[in-house]
Protein backbone atom coordinates (compact mmCIF):
# COMPACT_ATOMS: atom_id res chain seq x y z
CA UNK A 1 0.00 0.00 0.00
CA UNK A 2 1.10 3.83 -0.36
CA UNK A 3 -0.16 6.94 -0.39
CA UNK A 4 -3.67 7.36 -1.89
CA UNK A 5 -4.99 10.63 -3.42
CA UNK A 6 -8.51 10.47 -1.35
CA UNK A 7 -9.86 14.31 -2.76
CA UNK A 8 -9.49 18.27 -2.66
CA UNK A 9 -9.54 19.75 0.39
CA UNK A 10 -12.04 21.89 -1.23
CA UNK A 11 -14.37 19.20 -1.33
CA UNK A 12 -14.02 18.79 2.29
CA UNK A 13 -16.31 21.85 3.79
CA UNK A 14 -15.03 23.09 7.13
CA UNK A 15 -15.51 21.13 9.75
CA UNK A 16 -16.60 18.40 8.03
CA UNK A 17 -16.66 14.33 8.61
CA UNK A 18 -17.03 12.30 5.29
CA UNK A 19 -16.36 8.50 4.68
CA UNK A 20 -14.45 7.14 1.67
CA UNK A 21 -13.96 4.01 1.26
CA UNK A 22 -10.07 3.48 -0.11
CA UNK A 23 -9.61 -0.25 -1.63
CA UNK A 24 -12.22 -1.65 0.72
CA UNK A 25 -10.65 0.19 3.72
CA UNK A 26 -13.37 2.25 5.24
CA UNK A 27 -11.59 5.84 6.57
CA UNK A 28 -13.30 8.85 7.81
CA UNK A 29 -11.60 12.49 6.69
CA UNK A 30 -12.03 15.26 9.29
CA UNK A 31 -11.47 18.96 8.10
CA UNK A 32 -10.34 21.68 10.86
CA UNK A 33 -8.93 24.78 9.36
CA UNK A 34 -7.12 24.09 6.23
CA UNK A 35 -5.81 20.71 8.16
CA UNK A 36 -7.39 17.03 7.80
CA UNK A 37 -7.39 13.57 10.22
CA UNK A 38 -7.74 10.43 8.49
CA UNK A 39 -9.30 8.06 11.34
CA UNK A 40 -11.10 5.09 11.37
CA UNK A 41 -15.13 5.42 10.56
CA UNK A 42 -15.89 3.68 14.54
CA UNK A 43 -16.34 5.44 17.69
CA UNK A 44 -13.23 3.63 20.00
CA UNK A 45 -16.34 3.61 22.44
CA UNK A 46 -19.25 1.57 20.64
CA UNK A 47 -18.43 1.58 17.67
CA UNK A 48 -20.58 4.42 16.59
CA UNK A 49 -20.47 5.46 12.70
CA UNK A 50 -18.69 8.64 13.26
CA UNK A 51 -19.45 10.18 9.87
CA UNK A 52 -22.64 10.19 11.05
CA UNK A 53 -22.59 10.74 14.74
CA UNK A 54 -19.63 12.81 15.00
CA UNK A 55 -18.93 16.67 15.07
CA UNK A 56 -16.13 18.41 14.36
CA UNK A 57 -16.17 21.81 15.75
CA UNK A 58 -12.87 24.22 17.06
CA UNK A 59 -10.22 21.07 16.69
CA UNK A 60 -12.39 18.64 18.53
CA UNK A 61 -13.90 15.66 17.10
CA UNK A 62 -16.90 14.79 19.24
CA UNK A 63 -19.57 11.21 19.57
CA UNK A 64 -22.18 12.60 20.16
CA UNK A 65 -23.38 8.81 21.24
CA UNK A 66 -22.09 9.52 25.23
CA UNK A 67 -20.33 12.81 24.01
CA UNK A 68 -16.43 11.22 24.12
CA UNK A 69 -14.37 14.07 22.66
CA UNK A 70 -11.21 13.84 21.33
CA UNK A 71 -8.25 16.84 19.79
CA UNK A 72 -8.27 16.14 16.35
CA UNK A 73 -4.95 17.63 15.86
CA UNK A 74 -3.14 14.93 17.82
CA UNK A 75 -5.95 12.26 18.12
CA UNK A 76 -5.54 12.37 22.15
CA UNK A 77 -8.66 11.97 24.11
CA UNK A 78 -10.68 14.82 26.01
CA UNK A 79 -13.43 14.69 28.54
CA UNK A 80 -15.14 11.48 28.91
CA UNK A 81 -12.69 9.70 26.31
CA UNK A 82 -10.72 6.54 27.27
CA UNK A 83 -9.31 5.60 24.30
CA UNK A 84 -7.29 7.93 21.72
CA UNK A 85 -8.10 8.20 18.34
CA UNK A 86 -6.10 5.81 15.47
CA UNK A 87 -4.90 7.97 12.94
CA UNK A 88 -3.32 7.37 9.27
CA UNK A 89 -0.66 9.27 8.05
CA UNK A 90 -2.53 12.47 6.15
CA UNK A 91 -0.74 15.39 4.22
CA UNK A 92 -2.01 17.75 1.74
CA UNK A 93 -0.33 18.00 -1.42
CA UNK A 94 -1.04 20.90 -4.41
CA UNK A 95 -5.16 21.17 -2.52
CA UNK A 96 -5.28 17.07 -3.06
CA UNK A 97 -5.78 15.22 0.34
CA UNK A 98 -3.29 11.94 0.17
CA UNK A 99 -3.68 9.40 2.81
CA UNK A 100 -1.37 6.52 3.97
CA UNK A 101 -2.99 3.76 4.20
CA UNK A 102 -0.67 0.52 4.88
CA UNK A 103 -3.33 -1.77 6.76
CA UNK A 104 -6.67 -1.07 8.19
CA UNK A 105 -6.61 0.50 11.86
CA UNK A 106 -8.73 -1.22 14.19
CA UNK A 107 -9.98 -0.39 17.94
CA UNK A 108 -9.41 -3.18 20.24
CA UNK A 109 -13.62 -2.99 21.71
CA UNK A 110 -12.71 -5.21 24.57
CA UNK A 111 -9.38 -6.20 25.89
CA UNK A 112 -8.52 -9.29 25.53
CA UNK A 113 -5.32 -8.59 27.25
CA UNK A 114 -7.08 -7.74 30.73
CA UNK A 115 -8.02 -11.91 30.82
CA UNK A 116 -4.93 -13.00 29.59
CA UNK A 117 -2.98 -10.71 31.73
CA UNK A 118 -4.93 -12.49 35.00
CA UNK B 1 -26.54 -16.77 42.42
CA UNK B 2 -23.32 -15.73 42.70
CA UNK B 3 -22.01 -13.23 39.86
CA UNK B 4 -18.73 -12.59 40.08
CA UNK B 5 -17.09 -9.39 37.62
CA UNK B 6 -14.32 -8.89 36.46
CA UNK B 7 -13.84 -5.60 35.13
CA UNK B 8 -10.68 -3.20 34.08
CA UNK B 9 -9.67 -1.93 37.55
CA UNK B 10 -10.42 -5.30 39.14
CA UNK B 11 -13.11 -8.28 40.97
CA UNK B 12 -16.01 -7.85 41.91
CA UNK B 13 -19.16 -9.95 43.04
CA UNK B 14 -22.78 -9.63 43.93
CA UNK B 15 -25.69 -11.82 44.08
CA UNK B 16 -28.77 -12.16 41.67
CA UNK B 17 -31.51 -13.73 42.25
CA UNK B 18 -33.75 -15.78 40.21
CA UNK B 19 -34.99 -13.85 37.10
CA UNK B 20 -33.21 -10.63 38.29
CA UNK B 21 -31.54 -8.34 35.90
CA UNK B 22 -28.13 -8.96 36.41
CA UNK B 23 -27.26 -4.78 35.94
CA UNK B 24 -30.35 -3.92 38.73
CA UNK B 25 -28.29 -6.94 41.00
CA UNK B 26 -25.46 -5.15 40.85
CA UNK B 27 -26.67 -1.15 41.23
CA UNK B 28 -28.95 -2.27 44.38
CA UNK B 29 -25.60 -4.03 45.78
CA UNK B 30 -23.85 -0.85 45.22
CA UNK B 31 -21.80 -1.70 42.26
CA UNK B 32 -21.74 0.71 39.48
CA UNK B 33 -22.28 -1.30 36.47
CA UNK B 34 -22.30 0.91 33.20
CA UNK B 35 -25.64 2.09 31.94
CA UNK B 36 -28.21 5.08 30.36
CA UNK B 37 -31.08 3.59 29.88
CA UNK B 38 -31.65 0.27 32.01
CA UNK B 39 -34.25 -0.52 29.59
CA UNK B 40 -32.67 -2.46 26.61
CA UNK B 41 -32.22 0.23 23.86
CA UNK B 42 -29.01 2.26 24.15
CA UNK B 43 -26.30 -0.64 24.66
CA UNK B 44 -24.49 1.20 27.56
CA UNK B 45 -24.42 -1.88 29.33
CA UNK B 46 -23.25 -4.14 27.21
CA UNK B 47 -21.00 -7.25 29.07
CA UNK B 48 -19.29 -10.13 28.45
CA UNK B 49 -19.64 -14.20 29.71
CA UNK B 50 -16.18 -15.30 30.78
CA UNK B 51 -17.36 -19.18 30.19
CA UNK B 52 -16.65 -21.33 27.82
CA UNK B 53 -20.76 -22.15 27.15
CA UNK B 54 -22.13 -18.57 28.03
CA UNK B 55 -26.08 -19.96 26.83
CA UNK B 56 -25.42 -22.40 30.28
CA UNK B 57 -25.28 -19.54 32.65
CA UNK B 58 -26.97 -16.43 30.96
CA UNK B 59 -30.55 -16.32 29.43
CA UNK B 60 -30.02 -12.96 27.41
CA UNK B 61 -33.57 -11.77 27.77
CA UNK B 62 -35.61 -9.83 25.79
CA UNK B 63 -34.45 -10.97 21.59
CA UNK B 64 -35.53 -7.82 20.13
CA UNK B 65 -34.00 -5.28 22.58
CA UNK B 66 -32.81 -2.55 20.18
CA UNK B 67 -29.33 -2.02 22.23
CA UNK B 68 -28.38 -5.42 20.76
CA UNK B 69 -27.19 -3.66 17.79
CA UNK B 70 -23.76 -3.03 19.91
CA UNK B 71 -23.56 -6.63 20.86
CA UNK B 72 -21.24 -9.01 19.51
CA UNK B 73 -22.94 -12.18 20.20
CA UNK B 74 -20.38 -14.90 18.96
CA UNK B 75 -18.40 -13.40 21.47
CA UNK B 76 -20.87 -14.22 24.39
CA UNK B 77 -21.92 -10.35 24.38
CA UNK B 78 -25.32 -9.20 26.64
CA UNK B 79 -27.15 -6.83 27.66
CA UNK B 80 -26.93 -6.60 31.55
CA UNK B 81 -29.98 -5.01 32.15
CA UNK B 82 -32.06 -7.67 30.23
CA UNK B 83 -30.08 -11.02 31.13
CA UNK B 84 -30.68 -13.03 34.02
CA UNK B 85 -28.02 -15.86 34.91
CA UNK B 86 -29.31 -19.62 35.78
CA UNK B 87 -26.21 -20.18 37.87
CA UNK B 88 -23.34 -18.56 39.45
CA UNK B 89 -21.15 -17.51 36.36
CA UNK B 90 -18.24 -14.57 35.74
CA UNK B 91 -18.56 -11.97 33.41
CA UNK B 92 -16.64 -9.48 32.18
CA UNK B 93 -17.57 -5.53 32.01
CA UNK B 94 -15.02 -3.79 29.29
CA UNK B 95 -14.97 -0.87 32.14
CA UNK B 96 -13.48 0.61 35.27
CA UNK B 97 -15.98 -0.03 38.63
CA UNK B 98 -16.38 1.12 41.37
CA UNK B 99 -17.77 -1.04 44.34
CA UNK B 100 -18.26 1.05 47.57
CA UNK B 101 -22.03 1.92 47.11
CA UNK B 102 -23.76 5.08 44.71
CA UNK B 103 -25.26 8.59 46.04
CA UNK B 104 -28.52 7.29 45.19
CA UNK B 105 -28.71 3.69 45.33
CA UNK B 106 -31.63 1.99 43.34
CA UNK B 107 -34.02 -0.75 45.45
CA UNK B 108 -36.83 -2.29 44.47
CA UNK B 109 -40.14 -1.10 45.86
CA UNK B 110 -43.99 -1.79 45.37
CA UNK B 111 -46.55 0.34 44.44
CA UNK B 112 -49.69 1.38 43.85
CA UNK B 113 -50.93 3.75 40.84
CA UNK B 114 -53.45 6.74 41.97
CA UNK B 115 -54.26 10.14 40.85
CA UNK B 116 -54.19 9.37 36.90
CA UNK B 117 -54.74 13.29 34.93
CA UNK B 118 -54.93 13.67 31.72
CA UNK B 119 -53.14 16.52 30.73
CA UNK B 120 -54.09 16.72 27.36
CA UNK B 121 -55.18 15.04 24.16
CA UNK B 122 -52.20 12.65 24.27
CA UNK B 123 -50.17 13.04 27.63
CA UNK B 124 -51.24 12.00 31.00
CA UNK B 125 -49.14 12.06 34.14
CA UNK B 126 -50.14 9.81 37.47
CA UNK B 127 -48.62 9.22 40.99
CA UNK B 128 -47.59 6.34 42.33
CA UNK B 129 -47.33 5.54 45.56
CA UNK B 130 -44.93 3.85 46.95
CA UNK B 131 -44.54 1.38 50.36
CA UNK B 132 -40.79 2.49 50.60
CA UNK B 133 -39.82 6.11 50.55
CA UNK B 134 -37.19 6.98 47.56
CA UNK B 135 -34.47 9.18 48.16
CA UNK B 136 -33.81 10.33 44.73
CA UNK B 137 -31.83 13.67 42.99
CA UNK B 138 -33.36 15.81 40.34
CA UNK B 139 -33.44 14.84 36.89
CA UNK B 140 -33.30 11.10 37.91
CA UNK B 141 -36.15 8.11 36.54
CA UNK B 142 -37.41 4.86 37.59
CA UNK B 143 -38.15 1.58 35.86
CA UNK B 144 -41.40 0.82 36.36
CA UNK B 145 -42.87 -2.84 35.30
CA UNK B 146 -45.94 -1.58 34.47
CA UNK B 147 -49.70 -3.56 34.04
CA UNK B 148 -50.17 -5.55 31.36
CA UNK B 149 -46.24 -4.55 29.33
CA UNK B 150 -43.71 -7.36 30.01
CA UNK B 151 -40.33 -6.21 31.86
CA UNK B 152 -39.72 -2.29 33.03
CA UNK B 153 -40.18 0.93 31.14
CA UNK B 154 -38.22 3.80 32.23
CA UNK B 155 -39.99 7.18 33.68
CA UNK B 156 -38.42 10.29 34.65
CA UNK B 157 -39.80 11.50 38.11
CA UNK B 158 -41.91 14.73 37.47
CA UNK B 159 -41.77 15.98 41.04
CA UNK B 160 -38.92 16.56 43.80
CA UNK B 161 -39.10 17.02 47.41
CA UNK B 162 -35.90 17.80 49.57
CA UNK B 163 -36.41 14.35 51.35
CA UNK B 164 -36.93 10.67 50.99
CA UNK B 165 -40.85 10.36 49.21
CA UNK B 166 -43.67 7.82 49.23
CA UNK B 167 -45.07 9.49 46.00
CA UNK B 168 -43.62 9.67 42.66
CA UNK B 169 -44.82 11.85 39.67
CA UNK B 170 -44.57 10.25 36.13
CA UNK B 171 -45.61 11.84 32.47
CA UNK B 172 -46.84 9.47 29.97
CA UNK B 173 -47.12 9.91 26.50
CA UNK B 174 -50.21 8.19 24.84
CA UNK B 175 -48.75 5.32 22.45
CA UNK B 176 -52.07 4.00 20.38
CA UNK B 177 -52.00 -0.32 21.14
CA UNK B 178 -49.25 0.49 24.18
CA UNK B 179 -50.89 -2.04 26.76
CA UNK B 180 -49.92 0.40 29.41
CA UNK B 181 -50.82 4.14 27.50
CA UNK B 182 -53.75 2.48 26.57
CA UNK B 183 -55.22 1.51 30.15
CA UNK B 184 -54.01 4.62 31.29
CA UNK B 185 -56.00 6.93 28.69
CA UNK B 186 -58.84 4.86 29.19
CA UNK B 187 -58.73 5.15 33.05
CA UNK B 188 -57.98 1.28 33.66
CA UNK B 189 -54.79 1.65 35.89
CA UNK B 190 -56.46 3.57 39.08
CA UNK B 191 -55.66 1.47 42.05
CA UNK B 192 -53.49 -1.09 40.28
CA UNK B 193 -50.10 -2.22 41.56
CA UNK B 194 -46.70 -1.89 40.16
CA UNK B 195 -42.97 -3.01 40.60
CA UNK B 196 -40.76 -0.15 40.96
CA UNK B 197 -36.83 0.04 40.49
CA UNK B 198 -34.93 3.46 41.27
CA UNK B 199 -33.78 5.75 41.46
CA UNK B 200 -31.98 5.75 38.21
CA UNK B 201 -29.65 8.22 36.06
CA UNK B 202 -26.74 10.48 35.85
CA UNK B 203 -28.56 13.87 34.72
CA UNK B 204 -28.77 15.28 37.85
CA UNK B 205 -29.33 18.63 38.98
CA UNK B 206 -26.80 19.12 42.37
CA UNK B 207 -27.43 23.18 43.83
CA UNK B 208 -23.92 22.66 44.85
CA UNK B 209 -22.36 23.23 41.52
CA UNK B 210 -23.43 26.69 41.46
CA UNK B 211 -24.05 27.49 37.65
CA UNK B 212 -26.83 28.75 35.56
CA UNK B 213 -29.18 26.39 34.18
CA UNK B 214 -29.74 25.66 30.59
CA UNK B 215 -33.10 22.91 30.38
CA UNK B 216 -33.89 21.74 26.34
CA UNK B 217 -37.27 19.07 26.34
CA UNK B 218 -38.94 18.04 23.98
CA UNK B 219 -42.51 16.09 24.37
CA UNK B 220 -42.46 14.42 27.44
CA UNK B 221 -38.42 15.00 28.11
CA UNK B 222 -39.85 17.75 29.93
CA UNK B 223 -40.35 15.22 32.86
CA UNK B 224 -36.95 15.80 34.55
CA UNK B 225 -36.99 19.41 33.89
CA UNK B 226 -39.99 20.03 35.82
CA UNK B 227 -38.16 18.44 38.85
CA UNK B 228 -35.34 20.27 38.21
CA UNK B 229 -37.29 23.56 38.57
CA UNK B 230 -39.15 22.61 41.38
CA UNK B 231 -35.78 21.26 43.32
CA UNK B 232 -34.19 24.75 42.17
CA UNK B 233 -37.02 26.42 43.59
CA UNK B 234 -36.86 24.76 46.84
CA UNK B 235 -32.76 25.84 47.26
CA UNK B 236 -33.86 29.50 46.20
CA UNK B 237 -31.56 28.61 43.36
CA UNK B 238 -33.33 31.46 41.22
CA UNK B 239 -31.50 34.17 43.57
CA UNK B 240 -28.05 33.86 42.18
CA UNK B 241 -28.56 31.98 38.97
CA UNK B 242 -30.34 32.27 35.46
CA UNK B 243 -32.28 29.15 34.57
CA UNK B 244 -33.67 29.05 30.94
CA UNK B 245 -35.88 26.61 29.48
CA UNK B 246 -36.92 25.32 26.03
CA UNK B 247 -40.07 23.09 25.97
CA UNK B 248 -40.40 22.31 22.24
CA UNK B 249 -43.54 20.84 21.11
CA UNK B 250 -45.91 20.63 17.42
CA UNK B 251 -48.33 22.80 18.50
CA UNK B 252 -50.16 24.79 21.52
CA UNK B 253 -52.45 21.46 22.21
CA UNK B 254 -49.59 19.73 22.82
CA UNK B 255 -48.17 21.57 25.37
CA UNK B 256 -48.55 20.59 29.08
CA UNK B 257 -47.80 21.26 32.55
CA UNK B 258 -48.10 25.43 31.57
CA UNK B 259 -50.05 26.28 34.80
CA UNK B 260 -47.22 25.13 37.08
CA UNK B 261 -44.39 26.64 34.58
CA UNK B 262 -46.09 29.84 35.03
CA UNK B 263 -46.65 29.42 38.49
CA UNK B 264 -42.64 29.07 38.92
CA UNK B 265 -42.00 31.70 35.93
CA UNK B 266 -44.21 34.85 37.89
CA UNK B 267 -42.49 33.95 40.84
CA UNK B 268 -39.05 34.06 39.99
CA UNK B 269 -39.21 36.94 37.08
CA UNK B 270 -35.67 37.31 35.19
CA UNK B 271 -34.30 34.45 36.60
CA UNK B 272 -36.67 31.80 34.93
CA UNK B 273 -36.74 31.91 31.21
CA UNK B 274 -39.43 29.83 30.10
CA UNK B 275 -39.57 29.22 25.82
CA UNK B 276 -42.61 26.93 24.60
CA UNK B 277 -41.24 26.17 21.18
CA UNK B 278 -43.92 25.29 18.64
CA UNK B 279 -42.76 23.47 15.38
CA UNK B 280 -45.96 23.60 13.53
CA UNK B 281 -47.42 26.54 14.22
CA UNK B 282 -47.02 30.59 15.30
CA UNK B 283 -48.70 30.77 18.85
CA UNK B 284 -51.95 32.55 18.65
CA UNK B 285 -52.86 35.44 20.55
CA UNK B 286 -55.24 34.12 23.34
CA UNK B 287 -52.08 31.80 24.17
CA UNK B 288 -49.75 34.27 24.91
CA UNK B 289 -52.56 36.93 26.48
CA UNK B 290 -53.74 34.06 28.94
CA UNK B 291 -49.73 33.08 29.68
CA UNK B 292 -47.43 36.12 29.53
CA UNK B 293 -45.31 34.94 31.89
CA UNK B 294 -44.28 32.06 29.35
CA UNK B 295 -42.33 33.33 25.82
CA UNK B 296 -43.97 31.57 22.54
CA UNK B 297 -41.62 31.14 19.75
CA UNK B 298 -41.99 28.96 16.70
CA UNK B 299 -39.37 26.09 15.46
CA UNK B 300 -37.94 23.37 16.95
CA UNK B 301 -36.58 23.53 20.18
CA UNK B 302 -32.63 23.36 19.31
CA UNK B 303 -33.69 26.26 16.56
CA UNK B 304 -35.47 28.23 19.08
CA UNK B 305 -32.98 28.12 21.81
CA UNK B 306 -29.46 28.49 19.37
CA UNK B 307 -31.52 31.47 18.56
CA UNK B 308 -32.23 32.72 22.16
CA UNK B 309 -29.11 31.49 23.79
CA UNK B 310 -27.10 33.44 21.19
CA UNK B 311 -23.55 34.30 22.99
CA UNK B 312 -25.48 33.75 26.97
CA UNK B 313 -24.42 30.06 27.12
CA UNK B 314 -21.32 31.43 29.82
CA UNK B 315 -21.10 29.08 33.19
CA UNK B 316 -23.93 26.86 32.01
CA UNK B 317 -24.55 24.00 32.76
CA UNK B 318 -27.25 21.92 30.38
CA UNK B 319 -30.29 19.51 30.63
CA UNK B 320 -31.31 17.80 27.61
CA UNK B 321 -34.03 14.89 27.33
CA UNK B 322 -36.44 14.02 24.42
CA UNK B 323 -36.67 12.42 21.37
CA UNK B 324 -33.52 10.96 19.62
CA UNK B 325 -33.34 13.68 16.46
CA UNK B 326 -34.25 16.68 19.50
CA UNK B 327 -31.16 15.25 21.51
CA UNK B 328 -28.98 15.21 18.85
CA UNK B 329 -29.86 18.21 17.30
CA UNK B 330 -29.61 20.30 20.37
CA UNK B 331 -26.32 18.39 21.38
CA UNK B 332 -25.34 19.54 18.42
CA UNK B 333 -26.22 23.62 18.98
CA UNK B 334 -24.43 22.76 22.55
CA UNK B 335 -21.34 21.47 21.15
CA UNK B 336 -21.05 24.19 18.11
CA UNK B 337 -22.19 27.11 19.26
CA UNK B 338 -22.26 27.09 22.83
CA UNK B 339 -18.84 25.81 23.08
CA UNK B 340 -19.82 23.51 26.23
CA UNK B 341 -17.43 21.20 27.28
CA UNK B 342 -18.82 17.54 27.06
CA UNK B 343 -18.87 17.58 31.20
CA UNK B 344 -21.53 20.52 31.36
CA UNK B 345 -24.04 18.56 28.93
CA UNK B 346 -26.11 15.86 30.67
CA UNK B 347 -28.62 13.56 29.34
CA UNK B 348 -29.61 9.61 29.82
CA UNK B 349 -29.49 8.28 26.04
CA UNK B 350 -32.64 6.47 25.73
CA UNK B 351 -31.64 4.89 22.28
Amino acid sequence: MSWKRICTLDELKPDALREFDVDGISIVLARFDDDVRAIPPACPHMEEPLALSGLCSGGMLTCTKHLWQWDLATGEERGDAEKPLLMYDVKVEDGDVMVFVEKELEYEYEDEDDEDDD
Amino acid sequence: MRIDVKAKNGDFSFDCEEGEHVLYAGLRQGIDLPYECATGTCGTCKARSDEETPGDTIDAGWTDAPGRAYLKPKRGEFLMCQACVRENCRIVVPSKLNGGGLRTQPAYNDGVITGVRRLNHDVADFVVELEEPMDFRAGQFACLSTPGVTGFRAYSMVNYANEASRELRFVVKRKPGGAFSDALFEGRVDGAGLRVFGPLGKAVFDPAENRNVLCAAGGSGVAGMMAILRHADLADYYREHVVNVFFGVRTGQDAFYLDELVELAEKHGDALNVCIALSEEDANDELRRSMPALTFDTGFAHEVMARRMKDRYENSVAFVAGPPPMVDAVLRILIVEGRLPASDIRYDKFS
